[in-house]
């Protein structure tokens, strides 16, 4: 009995060193963000705003924000309004080829990412394409395209097919029915989708690396362009202001899968 | 319900379908069958640039390396994550969710966050060295970051998630009973682990090994970031050949390796798991 109380404490100690080794990197940011501009340190020596005050005063740094939120924004309306109607067509159809194209929009998780940065890379350079808002956009909306068929599919799996066949014999046109009656029922799947396809955009570094220019730095390019040349204290407020945003969505989308479950 | 009559017509459902076709035709098939295409088109028909890799030695450099850091990363992360999981298994299912946030919070948080924390924890006047020197009264100034060690460790952080998701799942599975007859024949917790719960709980090991392997060797921010120049690994080749040297079919062909490499892999992986593994991937 001795040696089952032993093991009950050693497997919860070596997993608590793990936790804090996955813990300490994702929050040690927070607090370095409100330490001089001259150090990095934890705990900081005095509390200040000041890196904060320097990253809104650069115009490369807040600008690139702004670019990042605008094209996370696209790209979650692109990806809820293309694969939404996807992933119902998907499940209400059988279309020869169905399966292999709901295959098909999985693939970006299966390919490296730098492979995808590469072929984009080399498809629209040529013509013009890369340094294009539209364009970052559109190749981060492929990327997210997986996470927002995934839990679309899921919400439609558990929708009664019924529903949508009453409101048929009782007259509804199918337009009036998608809206009506599947778009409703959905609403929890769509914005997981939604909050999943915005993180996926806003924390991309590879792709956008690849394909932006000078004019559509994203600020993950931004940021991985001066980690490589120096670490700047100011890059703790980038960090804080990121992981803020993340963990907000990150707690939203738990709330709503949890939500599900309840419902 | 599949005996129903499908509900949306052909041409409905063609046209709800068009628009994400064409968005994966353009911005996915056609930009992995340009890189295919252009590892062996220059002028024509030529296997040039996979001539030049055979010959390269960098290129072979770089492959030891991505396998080798791949390689000790996912055991890093297997070694450390199997505690997680099997203490996660343990904990009654409402107690778990505060734990399960830990686990999920690094794969939320960009990975440049966290390359950046590490580089400010592991540094040579780092946030460890200096809370050692003040310990030990000693100037202390271990090389943890822009090695080896910074490239592993940053990856380790990386995979933690998806290996403990996936040998979670498969500890969850496991019928408590067996445990419980054990303990009542009179095994000791240890026999218990080692004959019973460890063999069970090997296809969700494997599925995390696998994965992360998978995850490891396409890795480009980690390296380029915390690792050393003697750290490079394939994806930091391919943009070096994309940038610095403007060799695109050498570039495209080291890509089609890799993605033939992660190719193997995910089928692999699809065998062990069905479609479980892509489930955890998408979490």
């Amino acid at each position: 009995m001795s040696f089952s109380r032993r093991s009950n404490r050693l497997v919860p100690g070596i997993a608590w060193v793990t936790y804090l080794f996955l813990l300490v990197p994702s929050l040690i940011v927070i607090p370095i963000s409100f330490g001089g501009p001259g150090e990095m340190t934890f705990p900081p020596r005095v509390w200040t705003l000041d890196l904060y005050r320097q990253f809104f005063a650069d115009p490369a740094w807040w600008g690139s924000l702004i670019q990042s939120l605008q094209i996370a924004v696209l790209v979650t309306l692109v990806t809820i309004i293309l694969g939404v109607p996807a992933a119902y067509a998907l499940q209400r159809t059988n279309l020869p080829g169905g399966k292999i194209l709901g295959g098909l929009a999985m693939g970006p998780l299966l390919v490296p990412v730098v492979v995808l940065a590469l072929g984009l890379y080399l498809q629209l350079g040529p013509i013009g394409l890369v340094d294009s808002t539209w364009t970052v956009v559109l190749a981060h909306s492929m990327l997210a395209l997986p996470f927002v068929m995934v839990s679309v599919g899921a919400a439609l799996r558990h929708l009664d097919p019924s529903y949508e066949q009453v409101a048929l014999i009782m007259g509804a046109g199918k337009t009036r029915i998608f809206f009506k009656v599947v778009l409703p029922q959905l609403r929890a799947g769509i914005a997981a989708g939604a909050l999943f396809a915005f993180l996926i955009s806003l924390d991309e570094v590879i792709v956008a690396y690849f394909i932006t220019g000078t004019d559509t730095q994203t600020l993950p390019v931004k940021m991985y362009s001066a980690l490589r040349w120096e670490v700047s204290p100011v890059i703790a407020a980038v960090s804080t202001i990121l992981t803020v945003v993340s963990l907000t969505f990150a707690i939203g989308l738990m709330w709503l899968e949890r939500k599900d479950r309840h419902d | 319900m599949s005996d129903t009559k499908p509900y949306l017509d052909r041409w409905t459902g063609l046209a709800l379908l068009l628009p994400m076709a064409a968005l994966l035709a353009v911005f996915f098939v056609l930009p992995l069958a340009r890189t295919i295409w252009q590892s062996v088109y220059e002028y024509g028909f030529t296997l040039r640039a996979y001539e030049m890799l055979l010959t390269s030695t960098l290129f072979w450099k770089v492959l030891q390396t991505t396998f080798a850091i791949s390689f000790t990363a996912t055991i890093v992360a297997l070694l450390a994550g199997y505690p997680v999981a099997l203490h996660l298994s343990r904990l009654p299912p409402s107690r778990r969710m505060p734990y399960l946030v830990m686990v999920m919070l690094p794969f939320w948080t960009s990975i440049l966050v966290k390359s950046f924390a590490l580089i400010v924890l592991l540094g040579y006047d780092g946030i460890i060295n200096n809370a050692l020197s003040f310990i030990s009264g000693q100037d202390i100034h271990i090389p943890m970051v822009f090695n080896r060690v910074g490239a592993i460790l940053g990856m380790t952080n990386y995979l933690l998630p998806f290996m403990i998701l996936s040998i979670l799942s498969s500890l969850l599975t496991q019928d408590v009973n067996l445990g419980r007859a054990a303990e009542v024949m009179g095994a000791s917790r240890f026999t218990i682990f080692r004959r019973i719960t460890l063999p069970l709980s090997m296809p969700g090991v494997l599925a995390g090994v696998l994965i992360s392997f998978t995850l490891s060797i396409g890795m480009y921010i980690t390296p380029a970031l915390l690792g050393g120049r003697q750290d490079m690994m394939m994806a930091n080749l391919i943009d070096f050949y994309t940038r610095q040297t403007l060799d695109w079919p050498l570039a495209s062909a080291i890509a089609v390796v890799l993605l033939f490499v992660s190719g193997v892999l995910v089928a692999m992986l699809g065998k062990v798991r069905g479609s479980a593994g892509m489930r955890e991937m998408s979490r």
